[in-house]
């Protein structure tokens, strides 16, 4: 708490001091209203801003190395105090599929073959997502099958949306600082055989890989 | 059934038959009438002989030689004025044993002849080599007549097909009662061919030193062996009275029967005039004993009261004295006076709860078909020892010993009328009779409730009476197997410490014998009344008001029509109090509809059923306001798991929450402002005994939200409403553990290590399963969203 109400206090400071007597007087301060974001320059794991996002609801989508075949991702973040995930209507947690993976089960379900594959939008997805305690927003999509192709990482996978929680005390141009990936973790092409007794090799690939993901930039507007 | 029928139409037969028809104009076309039946009966030769015609003409097509033939054995007239010919067949003139056809010739002559028992392929060699003078000199050797012969041997060469050779022979022991071989009529020949040259020799002995013997010999003619030997004497069980000493029942009456040779058994051959389907697998002997009747078995065991899975019914008894009224200890003698006690007790309930449905209530039998039924006493094991059971398969009851210095024997009369009852209602209304389900409850309380109107019937003492008693029930059920404190109390069922008093939101978790007390108590209080005085042990706080009964009568009519004309289970579980009270409603205005506004809306009768069920929280009084409800919430509701998984035996509502986290249940408060519910650990059904699946554990905290234990498994919570207390609901909560991926922690990220296995039986990794299963599926993929979207929702 003591760094965030130090920031604006030193920018207020450095404001002043380049200020000449000819120059106009320095703009104002504005309350904060909502947010912007920065994408990162990376062309690894990255969250990148969606167009549709608003001031006040930040959609930030996932992209992974083009070239690089995964089956599903998983991250944790730990959200700035002011900012809040939103929830998605179409999946009922603050994660929405961007159609890339394919979630559902690639045959009838073996009980009942009737059900045409994918037909069924009850039918459980490994796609969710919360707020844990200290606000930390962990989600996740993932394949299901490992019957279906890997696909290709280096299109938006996933969606969150971060909403602002309370923006008091911000300025417009103020940093928001604390936005950190904690873990992230992707599904490779390559799960390898399964075998009741597994050898090393195979329990090596029937592990997740840690994935390093790129953030952009905070800023209240 | 093969029939074939004649084109012939004998003139003479014809012209007689337009006669008669002018004659009988105007008359019953089916039925003729007595004179007419003697015109018919004067033409049988006539027909007999036109069977044979018939029958002769076809032995091309039977498969029949040139020595083969039929021959008239019997020829009767029936009551639709046809003649009915059996024909033996013959093969060079003689009778081929067992072979025969059935033909019938109506007026008209059109035969229809049935040949399906014709034996085909009759083929002898040679010609016999003794003289009927031999074969019955082997036969009396085999009687060994130690007085004078009735009558002369009778003697007919007959075809002897190898299908009819003799085998062994059982007889009972008078002594035992146990059946053994009879090695006087046990044969073991063995015959040169399908069919041989036999000499049927009949004997007749009727004299004071051998007393009556009817046998007939079939001696091979060829070799002199005794190819079968049949007693003809049909012996039949004689009803009679027994005098029984009973542990339970007292010094009682009981139906018996005398059996051929003298002796008595426990089996009543008068209730019950179809087959046991158990029984029937045992071949009647000589004994007189058929698979029909009310009978009582016991189990043999060792001394040690171990069972040695033989049965045998109570027989051989010279005095038809049974029983020493003495609590059972006589391990290893079941059948001797001490365990015969047991089948005292037994056969008194069995008889009085069969008069009591077939009387009152129309039934026959448990089935409603007049299907034999038995008990059999004196079980042992892990299970019966100390339980009663009844087998819809086997149409009858095993009914333990209980434990010398604990239970008695569990041959009380509310002991045997409550099994007998699990017969009716699972040949009508079939309840499913499985935790998890409230119709369990149902099905238990039914027999409790009808347990209690056969006792009040046996206690009036008239056995054919056809109403119920005002009074004799004393509403408790297995006080005398308990030495004096009742295994549950129908007018305060909570007196047992495991049983509710009321209808809640999760009784289904209950096993069906203690959720049993919601009806229980509805049909007492419908019975009885319920008292307005809260000091009362039969106290309703839903009815402070109090009610007044019916009677027994309309209860038990009221009750037997909704569960054996109503209600529907069908073994589906689908059935709930509500659907109790609803039928318990429409029976009561069916049968006792009379009210101010007409037949069939609003009684008395039905009024009292809502109070009833009013009184034990199972809707509403009548013309009381709403209620506050409490439901625990269910997180799949009508989601994919349920529709593609079978529901498990703790179906119902059901929270997923993590292990070790803090977490929210969820419960809704109907009916009411304030919605604010009490939590606390743990719920009745923690109490259902040895088959426990559930747990109580994690803690609540001050700001009502529960730190979840770090077991994985099924945990009870029960939500109170704040506002009124009488209301609460059971829940489960099931206790996963999200970390797939072994990091120590649970999160959204452990999902990519369901994905490794999922649907791969024993695969790489079981800690990927939340349930810690040896497989991933669909159950741990919803079950972990489930889980998540309960715990770490966005708020």
């Amino acid at each position: 708490m003591f760094k965030y109400l130090l920031l604006p206090a030193a920018l207020l400071a450095l404001s002043l001091a380049c200020s000449s007597g000819s120059e106009p007087a320095a703009k104002p301060l504005v309350a904060a209203t909502g947010i912007t974001y920065t994408d990162p320059v990376s062309t690894g794991w990255r969250l990148v801003k969606d167009p549709a996002s608003t001031p006040t609801r930040l959609l930030l989508n996932l992209v992974g190395p083009s070239g690089l075949k995964t089956r599903g991702v998983g991250f944790n973040l730990q959200l700035p105090a002011n900012l809040k995930a939103g929830n998605f209507t179409e999946s009922g947690f603050p994660i929405r599929d961007l159609g890339v993976y394919e979630l559902f089960n690639s045959d009838p379900y073996p009980y009942d073959g009737s059900v045409v594959p994918g037909s069924d939008p009850l039918e459980p997805k490994l796609l969710a997502g919360g707020m844990k305690a200290g606000n930390l927003l962990t989600v996740g999509i993932f394949q299901k099958d490992r019957r279906l192709s890997a696909k290709d990482s280096g299109v938006p996978l996933c969606q969150i949306a971060l909403e602002t929680a309370s923006l008091s005390g911000l300025n417009a141009g103020d940093p928001l600082k604390g936005l950190v990936i904690t873990k992230a973790r992707y599904v490779a092409e390559d799960v390898g055989a399964f075998d009741v007794a597994p050898t090393a090799e195979m329990a090596r690939k029937a592990r997740m890989v840690d994935a390093t993901v790129a953030l952009g930039t905070l800023t209240a507007r | 059934m093969t029939f074939e029928r004649s084109r012939r139409l004998p003139t003479l037969v014809f012209a007689l038959a337009l006669g008669a028809a002018t004659a009988w104009a105007g008359t019953s076309p089916r039925f003729p009438a007595p004179a007419q039946i003697a015109f018919h009966r004067s033409q049988q030769t006539l027909r007999a002989g036109l069977a044979q015609d018939h029958l002769q003409a076809r032995r091309a097509s039977l498969g029949l030689g040139s020595l083969e033939g039929f021959r008239t054995a019997a020829v009767s007239t029936n009551a639709l004025g046809e003649a009915i010919v059996r024909l033996d067949h013959t093969f060079d003139g003689h009778r081929v044993l067992g072979s025969q056809a059935v033909a019938r010739v109506p007026l008209g002559g059109a035969v229809e002849a049935s040949t399906d028992a014709v034996l085909k392929g009759v083929a002898l060699s040679g010609q016999p080599l003794l003289t009927p003078a031999t074969a019955t000199a082997i036969a009396l050797r085999h009687l060994a007549p130690r007085g004078p012969m009735e009558a002369t041997p009778r003697v007919e060469q007959v075809v002897f097909p190898a299908s009819f050779l003799g085998g062994p022979a059982t007889v009972t022991d008078p002594v035992t009662g146990k059946a053994s071989l009879d090695r006087h009529r046990t044969v073991h020949a063995r015959m040169a061919s399908p069919y041989v040259w036999a000499f049927e020799v009949r004997t007749r002995l009727a004299n004071k030193v051998d007393g009556r013997k009817e046998l007939t010999y079939h001696i091979d003619a060829r070799t002199g062996a005794i190819l079968r030997v049949v007693d003809e004497v049909r012996h039949q069980a004689v009803p009679a009275t027994a005098t029984g000493r009973g542990q339970y029942s007292g010094t009682v009456e009981i139906p018996s029967a005398r059996m051929a040779d003298g002796t008595y058994a426990l089996y009543d051959p008068t209730r019950g005039t179809q087959p046991n389907p158990t029984l029937q697998s045992f071949t009647p002997d000589e004994s007189g004993w058929s698979a029909t009747g009310l009978q009582t078995w016991y189990e043999q065991n060792d001394a040690q009261g171990n069972n040695t899975w033989m049965s045998y019914l109570f027989q051989g008894n010279a005095t038809n004295a049974w029983g020493d009224g003495l609590p059972f200890t006589a391990y290893g003698d079941e059948g001797g006076p001490n365990g015969q006690t047991m089948g005292v007790d037994a056969m008194h309930g069995m008889a009085w709860t069969w008069d009591f449905f077939q009387n009152v209530l129309g039934r026959a039998g448990m089935d409603g078909k007049g299907t034999s039924v038995f008990a059999q006493v004196g079980c042992t094991g892990t299970y019966s020892r100390e339980n009663a059971a009844w087998s819809n398969w086997d149409q009858g009851m095993a009914l333990g010993t209980g434990t010398p210095g604990g239970p008695g024997a569990f041959t009380d009369f509310d002991v045997i009328a409550h099994e007998m009852t699990h017969g009716v209602t699972g040949s009508t209304v079939g309840f499913l009779n499985t935790a998890g389900f409230e119709e369990a409850g149902l099905d238990e309380g039914t027999s409790d409730f009808f347990a209690q109107m056969a006792k009040a019937y046996a206690a009036a003492g008239d056995p054919y009476a056809s109403t119920l008693p005002a009074s004799g029930a004393d509403w408790t059920i297995g006080a005398g197997v308990f030495n004096g404190t009742p295994l549950r109390w129908m007018n305060k069922p909570s007196l047992d410490l495991r049983s509710p008093d009321a209808w809640y939101h999760g009784i289904h978790y209950l096993d069906g014998h203690y959720s049993s007390g919601v009806l229980n108590r509805a049909l007492y209080y419908l019975a009885n009344g319920a008292p307005a005085d809260a000091s009362h042990p039969a106290y309703s706080p839903f009815l402070p008001q109090g009610m007044t009964g019916i009677g027994y009568e309309k209860t038990a009519r009221i009750w037997y029509m909704a569960v054996s004309e109503i209600l529907v289970s069908g073994g589906s579980g689908q059935l709930t109090f509500l659907h109790a009270r609803e039928a318990a409603r429409r029976a009561a205005l069916y049968l006792y509809g009379e009210g101010s506004t007409g037949w069939g809306w609003d009684s008395p009768a039905s009024r009292a059923v809502e109070n009833a069920f009013g009184a034990v929280n199972v809707g509403l009084n009548y013309g009381e306001a709403p209620r506050t409800q409490v439901r625990f919430a269910d997180f799949r509701n009508a989601d994919w798991i349920e529709r593609h998984h079978a529901d498990s035996a703790l179906g119902g509502s059901r929270q997923y929450f993590p292990m070790g986290e803090r977490v929210r249940p969820m419960a809704q408060v109907l009916n009411n402002a304030n919605t604010a519910v009490t939590w606390t650990v743990g719920g009745r059904s923690l109490f259902n005994g040895a088959e426990q699946m559930v747990h109580k554990g994690g803690v609540i905290n001050a700001d009502g939200t529960w730190t979840t234990p770090t077991d994985l498994g099924w945990f009870a919570l029960t939500a109170t409403s704040v506002a009124d207390p009488r209301q609460s609901a059971e829940g489960r909560a099931f206790i996963v553990n999200l970390d797939a991926d072994s990091d120590l922690e649970q999160d959204a990220v452990d999902m990519g290590a369901l994905s490794y296995s999922w649907y791969l039986t024993n695969a790489l990794n079981p800690a990927h399963s939340v349930f810690n299963a040896p497989w991933v599926d669909d159950g741990d993929v919803a079950t972990f969203t489930d889980a998540v979207l309960a715990t770490w929702w966005v708020r």
